[in-house]
């Protein structure tokens, strides 16, 4: 058992991204990237540890490589892992403080909408009975086949905890620069987890936190040793080369969404569906990103519905 | 039954027998090991080649992602293929992480089910046949309590922790399966190692208890395990001889991890609730929100003492009973022996004598067949003071388990008939796992209830406990 690694995506799991019938990959990327984004909102809003948070995100990319995106609406995933995750952990969330944060978040009074100076409008927001009751049951029926689909392996080991104590094995955190470093050093590491290149799933903790500390010092200027001291963390340099790369790209990754779907809270699959008529591409061609699993989706929800209120 | 299994012991040519077959069966099994890593090796080299062949693919036709997209941006130099890892790097001095995935929950259907192991109020354990290996299994299935809550938080741990544990003397966790219809997830199955006995079981059948040699085998797997958990963080909180399986190979390992937690060091504050009744510490019940791993050797404990009279060694009628049959065969807790044990929230409750009769534990008397070193650990074990407690470190290093007579190797245990392999069981002999719920919380009343009456009788025992 080890406290400090991951399962890790496997090719097979990462090529059927580009099977013939998945979405075209940046609307799979901007789907990955809003969803996580929000998840890391309703983290601070629900008051979570950063590391709820992280796993949250975590689990959230691994089963998206295993249903289809287009599944489940998906801010109801993002809601769904977050309740997953903080019920397993010291500080679990009620369906309704979940429900309510992400009432809020994908309101018009969001704190998330970029570009608007929102108005805070509490009945924007406002969830009634019914509508609470049906979220709910959202909730835990995606619960459900997120567990089912992951094989009920919840395991996240995360870089965070490593970082600090490479810094300090490093000697990095004394000196000048070293509280940026180390605050740099988890920004990447947080910025990493809304990347849709999804590197916490095809990287050990130890060489996301050696990155992630070579990018950090590197931008606070502060010296590291002259040698290859990644290899000290079993950390490859072709691997660490990546890596860099990928924690530098979200960037351009964050301003690309907005180009596209501007400065919104949240993205949904009718965004999706109406990008893809753009593109000249019918929504539901393939399975699952289609209407008729919609239905069959909204038909599940009246059933669940239906089954409580009985 | 009881006869036969004495006449066993005594038998040379059937001792005999059943080594050579134990030996034959050694050997077959190696035979499969090896076969199976052949396998793997094949499946690993298969895998290989297609993550080449499918990076190639993606290599050569970009395209392939690109048509469908609007802006073939700058950006698709980060394609996905680059990111898997690279698998011909030399391997030099750099560790490397075992390829472990997450794959999707099979279906219940594709076991076959052979019998039912234990049918309780809404625990279900049974044997069952993988169709597709036809290797048998427990399946245990999850319960759903709370569903308004979706899966209970106790399931989802208690294979979390199975699955990050990987031990001889803990039950493997092989997968999770659901039920055929996918589209709500309720049937939840643990795919666990089959093992033919559970101790509880076991003992109750057995008509005189286990030898002083098996006894110590017994402990010492359980010990292990325990160790290997305590190393890793994980207190079980729920040990006692129904969850202690046995196989006829004299195998044992820990089963029912729905209790067990991570814990950091400081300890947390957890919850009271756990341990059944009988094997539940002095510190829990006196309400400790902070405990750690001596409660799990306390466990140990109780179960050492069962092991030799084949009778749960404290079995009180509630949690007040529990502490009074404590103090009675352990001791009265002293400031000395137990320093800060007042302050603890149910101890303010109860009024222990000053002088009383006896002091000390009764356990040397208890047990007079037990060598010094035997009855010096199950004392030390059954510690008033969690910190006096060994940890199974400790205990796996005392002198008790180097005296004569040694422990008896696995592999020349007797078998016993297994009632998990044949016909549905029956048993309910020790109280159920304490339901989740609200802390349970010795009230005033309880203890005057209980303790007005006990004081009168054991007056003559020596000590008496009162309320203030
Ligand atoms: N892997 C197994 N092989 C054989 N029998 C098993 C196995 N796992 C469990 N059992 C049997 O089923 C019984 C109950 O299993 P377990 O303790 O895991 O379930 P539980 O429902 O959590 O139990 P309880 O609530 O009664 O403590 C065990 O005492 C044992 O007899
Ligand atoms: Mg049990």
């Amino acid at each position: 058992m080890s406290h400090l690694s991951n399962p890790l995506a496997s090719a097979a799991q990462l090529f059927s991204r580009t099977s013939d019938n998945a979405l075209p990959i940046e609307l799979q990327d901007s789907i990955r990237f809003y969803t996580a984004r929000l998840t890391q909102a309703a983290g601070i809003l629900l008051r979570f540890p950063q590391d709820i948070t992280a796993q949250a995100n975590v689990l959230l990319h691994r089963y998206w490589l295993m249903d289809d995106l287009m599944q489940h609406e998906f801010s109801d995933v993002s809601a769904a892992t977050i309740y997953l995750t903080a019920k397993m952990s010291a500080s679990p969330r009620s369906l309704r403080s979940i429900t309510n944060v992400y009432a809020y978040l994908l309101s018009p009074s969001s704190s998330l909408a970029s570009d608007t100076d929102p108005k805070n409008d509490p009945s924007s927001y406002y969830l009634s009975e019914s509508t609470y009751i049906a979220r709910r049951n959202r909730l835990l029926h995606i619960e459900g086949q997120i567990l089912a689909a992951l094989g009920f392996n919840t395991h996240v080991a995360l870089p965070h905890p490593l970082a600090i104590t490479y810094l300090q094995t490093l000697d990095a955190f004394h000196g000048k620069g070293g509280k940026a470093v180390a605050q740099k050093t988890v920004q990447y590491l947080n910025t990493a987890l809304l990347s849709p290149q999804m590197l916490y799933l095809t990287h050990q903790p130890c060489a996301l936190a050696t990155a992630a500390i070579y990018l950090a010092s590197r931008e606070a200027g502060v010296k590291m040793p002259e040698n290859e001291w990644w290899e000290v963390f079993d950390t490859e340099r072709e691997e660490l080369g990546f890596l860099v790369v990928g924690m530098k790209s979200l960037e351009g990754i964050a301003q690309e969404a907005r180009e596209r779907y501007g400065g919104g809270a949240m993205i949904s699959r009718d965004d999706i569906r109406q990008e893809l008529r753009k593109m000249g591409l019918v929504p539901g061609g393939g399975p699952g990103s289609g209407d008729a699993v919609e239905d069959e989706e909204a038909e599940m929800a009246r059933m669940l519905d239906a089954k409580v209120s009985a | 039954m009881a006869t036969k299994m004495k006449s066993r012991w005594a038998d040379d040519e059937e001792d005999a027998e059943l080594e050579a077959q134990r030996k034959r069966e050694k050997e077959e099994k190696k035979r499969a090991k090896a076969e199976k890593q052949r396998k793997l090796d094949e499946q690993a080299a298969q895998l290989r080649l297609q993550e080449e062949q499918a990076a190639a693919a993606a290599t050569e036709s970009p395209s392939n992602q690109r048509e469908l997209s609007s802006r073939p941006s700058k950006r698709r130099r980060l394609s996905p293929e680059s990111a898997v890892p690279q698998t011909d790097l030399p391997p030099a001095k750099l560790l490397r992480f075992p390829g472990v995935e997450w794959k999707r929950c099979r279906s219940v259907e594709d076991y076959e089910k052979l019998n039912d192991i234990e049918e309780g109020a809404y625990g279900w354990v049974s044997r069952a046949k993988d169709m597709t290996t036809g290797k048998v299994v427990a399946l245990k299935r999850l319960k759903m309590e709370n569903a308004q809550d979706g899966i209970p938080v106790t399931g989802i741990r208690e294979i979390q922790t199975l699955m990050d544990c990987e031990h001889p003397n803990i039950v493997a966790l092989q997968e999770v399966v659901v039920g055929e219809d996918t589209s709500k997830i309720e049937n939840i199955f643990l795919v666990l190692d089959f093992l033919e006995h559970d101790l509880k079981t076991l003992l109750e059948d057995m008509s005189e208890p286990f030898l002083n040699s098996e006894i110590k085998t017994l402990l010492l797997q359980l010990t292990s395990g325990v160790n290997y958990l305590h190393n890793n963080w994980i207190l079980h909180r729920d040990l006692k001889t129904s969850n202690l399986l046995l196989n006829n190979r004299g195998q044992l390992k820990i089963a029912d991890f729905g209790m067990a937690r991570y814990f950091g060091d400081p300890a947390p504050k957890m919850t009271q609730l756990v341990v059944t009744l009988w094997y539940r510490s002095p510190e829990l019940l006196l309400g400790a929100e902070k405990y750690g791993t001596a409660v799990d050797m306390w466990s140990i404990g109780c179960i050492f003492g069962e092991l030799l009279t084949k009778e749960p060694l404290l079995q009180g009628k509630n949690e007040v009973d529990e502490l009074s049959k404590i103090f009675e065969l352990c001791g009265i807790p002293t400031e000395e022996a137990w320093p800060g044990f007042k302050r603890l929230p149910n101890a303010r409750s109860l009024k222990l004598p000053k002088n009383p009769a006896t002091h000390g534990s009764v356990l040397r008397a208890k047990f007079p067949f037990l060598t010094s070193a035997g009855s010096s650990l199950l004392i030390s074990l059954l510690a008033l003071n969690p910190a006096k407690r060994p940890s199974a470190k400790e205990m796996l290093d005392h002198p008790f388990f180097a005296e004569d007579p040694k422990p008896k190797s696995t592999a020349m245990f007797p078998t016993f008939p297994s009632k998990a392999g044949q016909e549905k069981r029956r048993r309910r002999g020790t109280p159920n796992a304490p339901v989740r719920g609200a802390a349970p919380d010795i009230n005033v009343v309880d203890f005057s209830g209980i303790f007005a009456g006990r004081e009168d009788e054991e007056k003559g025992g020596g000590f008496s406990l009162k309320l203030i």
